[in-house]
């Protein structure tokens, strides 16, 4: 350490770092007010009557009105939506995790670097390459306007994510737990059933959770596939503005609607989902 | 309980690399086996190759008879301690000890009154509601064990069980475990890399060093007897003391180097005598250098002393015959020997004690012997 | 292995069969389909069937589809703004964020979190009404801390945000930085989390301050982490879709018409399979060819 400062440089000194503290704290509030107030703003103009959303300077402080929300859910077929959307990402999910989970263990175990890469490139692969083929595909079996083909299509994003997720998450497991299992007596099989999956559950929660929530916000592959009877939430709301008029009240509201789960969902499961959304960038 | 035996067994990894050479080892039911060696010697290949992880890629391996080749590890009726425990972590303390039992189908009464019993002989009953996450590293190593005692195996594995351990326990552990075998009278095979481990618990002693197993035999046998310069300088601490000198003909045959010469035992004469004029290694083990008086002359290594480690009860001096000290002979000595550091030491040998090694192979010259004769030691104080 | 039944010895093979059969018929095929597809000159509009055309679809995107140039341009210019905002404000909110100790962090975390997790058509919506021109808080924002007649004075009016073309690819840019460089954030917080404690403790006893220590120890450190972000968010930014096509359709004109869109339109919109799967090979290649460029240039850097 360097000779004790005078005094009075020791109070300056004190000085300029409240001033950096607050500072500090200050740029953090900015910028939380910018990533968060976007989604304020959805939620405060679905509460407003049309006449109120278009009032500038923009009132603050009003007598919310749930009118919005009301005719979202009345006018249209938003419940059916929220259905199709909702069987939509559990089937691929569930899919998902049923092939992912065996493909990611024995890339894991086995080393199968070629397979690790061909799953690595089908996620960088921009989805619109298969959406072209798929459509002609279930255009050809009549197949549009299904759930499974929507599921079979949400599979292509939520797969490959699935297994990116998992195979760090086996690879760390110890091949002695493994060993273990085999002179207990148990098959590999077994052993995947009782112990490697029981241990891996964060893991497998993380890869679930977030591939539900990537089916559930997915567009594009919805919007080619789904029609009437399998509409999902994205596609619902994207109908609405092709409209003329744009009823902006109705749109923030259905916003909100289609936002609200994922966003409880993932502040319920933060851990999980920053765990998923930094795997294979981070290593531990 | 039974009897292992291992007749050629051979592992090559694909891309030919060969881990284990042709290993021939009998392991007599309920003996204490510990095969010993430096990390990579294929110690562990062996042990795995036994348990069935391993493929055995030639040779033969009989578990009471019976050839288990191609048995996976079920069928062999092990249990084994894995170095780092392999507990399962989802599982309780009584539930990973009942696991093996469940997959075989066992009564739940059965599992239940074999898993308290191993628990009462472990003293472990308190534990059997935890998770091992809450369990001290020596904790989980009784639980490894349960684990396998449940079993109640033919052949007990266990795959360096006290390297995770801190000294003091695995101190602790090493009597445990013994006195369980005692108390078991099973089959027991045990790697390590360890060699005071090996001494202490071993009825015998496999000596293995890339992929070859160099001795068998008591832990005593491997101390007075090594079969060669390696196992002579792996086992026993400290170290054997080496020395490179040649065997000059005469009466008696004298041993010979650089700053020193002295006269070999009269009943080593026999086994020397085709190697008079042939560059040897001459291994002395630190309790068998004595201090010799000062003005002694004749049979003496003349050095100094480097450092000086005064344990209480004995002391180890180290000592250099070189002006730069790179060289380090010890001598285990008694505890009132009055020297200093850098002090002038002679130091005659216990020649009867003396090993002697081929130059070339570090073959033992002697062949194995009776034990060792003493004279009255550190006389010369 | 021998030693084992049937089922162990056949896991390898067994456990990712289902996954891979999947992957087989949803992308190998599919794949393989569209290249075939790519050298006919199918329509589903034209009425004919598909007949066999050789490259002439290729050659005709290389030589004579200013529509394709013009995307490809629009792809990079998206993806470079977009990329450079993401990285370097994402690394300095994530060092900030990482430089002290504070109560609430979990919810800041959250608010990152919240931002990219959101249904993108659901985000896209909520930017359409802040860019409105008129009505739209952020003109009004200008308006009302006088900003506006100083662009007025200067000549550039009123901004009509993502219905001009001059303004639109910034403006979607703007909203693909508030979605995404939480990410980035996130990654690089995590890194910092995994970094040791030594390096720092040692720069500071040799007296280095806090910029040096933040350019020579930490950014050094993190080097790889933010690599593989930035690689994640490259990968992504060339394909992205949702924002653009729900706000603008690739709009006014074609001014925001990125390869993504394009080859969305013409599969979709005029159903020119042919003339399409040509395009998707060719954005397929150049996707993959980025990545693979980046990450090879990323592991040169490295050694």
């Amino acid at each position: 350490m360097s000779t004790a400062p005078l005094p009075q440089q020791e109070r300056s000194s004190r000085t300029g770092r409240k001033l950096m503290s607050a500072l500090y704290y200050f740029t953090i509030i900015v910028c939380m007010f910018f990533f968060l107030l976007p989604l304020l703003w959805m939620l405060l103009n679905a509460l407003k009557t049309p006449l109120q959303i278009v009032q500038l300077p923009p009132k603050l402080i009003f007598e919310p009105t749930l009118d919005n929300f009301r005719n979202v859910f009345n006018q249209q077929n938003f419940i059916r939506y929220i259905w199709n959307s909702l069987v939509i990402a559990a089937g691929s999910t569930i899919l998902g995790l049923v092939l992912g989970l065996p493909a990611a263990f024995s890339i894991a175990r086995y080393k199968q670097k070629k397979l690790a890469v061909f799953i690595l490139i089908s996620r960088m692969v921009p989805g619109i390459t298969f959406l072209l083929p798929l459509f002609i595909m279930f255009r050809t079996f009549s197949m549009v306007d299904t759930y499974t083909s929507l599921i079979l299509a949400h599979l292509l994003v939520g797969l490959p994510f699935i297994v990116w997720v998992m195979v760090p998450f086996f690879e760390s497991i110890p091949n002695d737990l493994i060993e273990a299992a085999r002179v207990d007596g148990c098959s590999i099989f077994v052993t995947f059933i009782r112990i490697i999956l029981p241990i891996s559950l964060p893991g497998v929660v993380t890869g679930g959770i977030l591939s539900f929530i990537f089916s559930w916000n997915n567009f594009m592959f919805s919007v080619v596939l789904a029609s009437n009877r399998t509409k999902t939430v994205p596609v619902a709301i994207f109908n609405f503005i092709s409209y003329a008029q744009i009823d902006w009240g109705g749109l923030m509201a259905a916003a909100v609607v289609i936002t609200l789960p994922v966003l409880v969902i993932t502040i319920l499961t933060q851990k999980y989902v920053i765990r998923g959304l930094t795997a294979g960038a981070v290593k531990g | 309980m039974a009897r292992v035996e291992l007749k050629n067994i051979e592992k090559v990894y694909e891309g030919g690399v060969k881990a284990v050479h042709g290993a021939n080892v009998t392991i007599e039911d309920q003996e204490f086996v510990v095969f010993v060696g430096p990390s990579g010697c294929g110690k562990s290949t062996t042990l795995r190759m036994v348990a069935g992880l391993e493929d055995i890629s030639s040779g033969d391996l009989y578990i009471d008879g019976e050839r288990v080749n191609d048995l996976p590890p079920k069928d062999r009726n092990i249990a084994m301690v894995f170095q780092n425990y392999a507990l399962y972590p989802h599982m309780t303390v009584y539930e990973n000890m009942a696991f093996g039992l469940r997959i075989r189908k066992l009564p739940d009464a059965e599992i239940d009154s074999r898993v308290r019993a191993a628990a009462k002989i472990l003293s472990i009953e308190m534990l059997l509601d935890r998770k091992p996450k809450a369990l001290s590293g020596g904790q989980r190593q009784r639980v490894a064990v349960g684990r396998a005692i449940v079993r109640n195996p033919k052949v007990f594995l266990f795959d360096e069980p006290l390297s995770n351990l801190d000294a003091k326990l695995r101190v602790q552990m090493r009597t445990e475990i013994a006195k369980l075998h005692h108390r078991l009278k099973a089959t027991m095979i045990y790697v390590t890399h360890d060699q005071v481990e090996a001494m202490t618990m071993g009825d015998k002693i496999v000596v293995m060093k890339d992929g070859l197993i160099h001795q068998i035999g008591s832990p005593l046998l491997l101390y007075d007897h090594p079969a060669n310069k390696f196992v002579a300088g792996f086992i026993g601490s400290p170290p054997m003391n080496f020395l490179e000198g040649v065997i000059d003909a005469g009466t008696p045959l004298r041993v010979s180097g650089e700053g020193f010469s002295f006269a070999a035992a009269p009943e080593h004469r026999e086994a020397l005598l085709p190697h008079v004029g042939k560059k040897i290694s001459i291994g002395i083990r630190p309790e068998h250098m004595l201090i010799a008086p000062r003005d002694q002359q004749d049979n003496v290594i003349n050095a100094h002393i480097t450092v000086i480690e005064e344990l209480g009860a004995e002391a180890h001096i180290y000592m250099s015959r070189a002006i730069d000290d790179t060289e380090n002979l010890i001598a285990r000595v008694d505890q009132r020997h009055g020297y200093k550091m850098d002090d002038a030491v002679k130091i005659t040998p216990e020649a009867s004690a003396v090993r002697y090694f081929d130059g070339e192979t570090g073959k033992a010259l002697l062949g194995v012997i009776g034990p060792i004769r003493m004279s009255s030691r550190r006389q010369a104080e | 292995m021998r030693t084992g039944s049937w089922n162990d010895r056949n896991a390898y093979w067994l456990f990712p069969s289902a996954a891979v059969f999947v992957i087989l018929l949803m992308m190998v095929f599919p794949l393989i389909y569209t290249i075939y597809n790519s050298f006919t000159d199918w329509s589903l509009t034209s009425g004919y069937g598909a007949s066999w055309i050789g490259f002439r679809n290729y050659i005709e995107i290389f030589t004579n589809d200013e529509r394709f140039w013009g995307s490809v341009w629009r792809t990079f210019y998206f993806t470079v703004l977009a990329m450079i905002f993401e990285v370097v404000l994402g690394v300095l909110i994530a060092v900030l964020f990482d430089a002290k100790d504070f109560r609430g962090k979990r919810v800041v975390r959250s608010i990152f979190l919240m931002a990219m997790m959101a249904t993108p058509v659901a985000i896209a919506m909520v930017w359409m009404l802040i860019f409105e021109p008129t009505a739209g808080i952020l003109n009004y924002m200008i308006r009302a801390t006088g900003m506006q007649s100083i662009l007025d004075a200067v000549g550039i009016g009123k901004i009509l945000w993502i219905t001009d073309g001059a303004t639109v690819i910034p403006s979607l840019v703007l909203v693909d930085i508030w979605e995404w460089t939480p990410l980035i954030s996130l990654i690089v917080i995590a890194g910092l989390a995994t970094l040791s404690r030594e390096p720092y403790e040692s720069a500071m006893v040799d007296g280095a301050n806090s910029f040096q220590i933040f350019f020579r120890i930490t950014l050094p450190m993190i080097a790889p982490t933010i690599g593989v972000a930035a690689l994640l968010r490259l990968v992504d930014c060339l394909k992205t879709f949702d924002i653009i096509y729900t706000m603008t359709m690739g709009g006014p004109g074609y001014s925001s018409e990125t390869l993504n869109i394009y080859t969305y339109q013409t599969s979709f919109q005029y159903f020119n399979f042919g003339y399409a799967s040509a395009l998707l090979v060719v954005f397929f290649a150049l996707v993959l060819g980025v990545s693979l460029i980046v990450t090879y240039l990323r592991r040169g850097l490295e050694n």
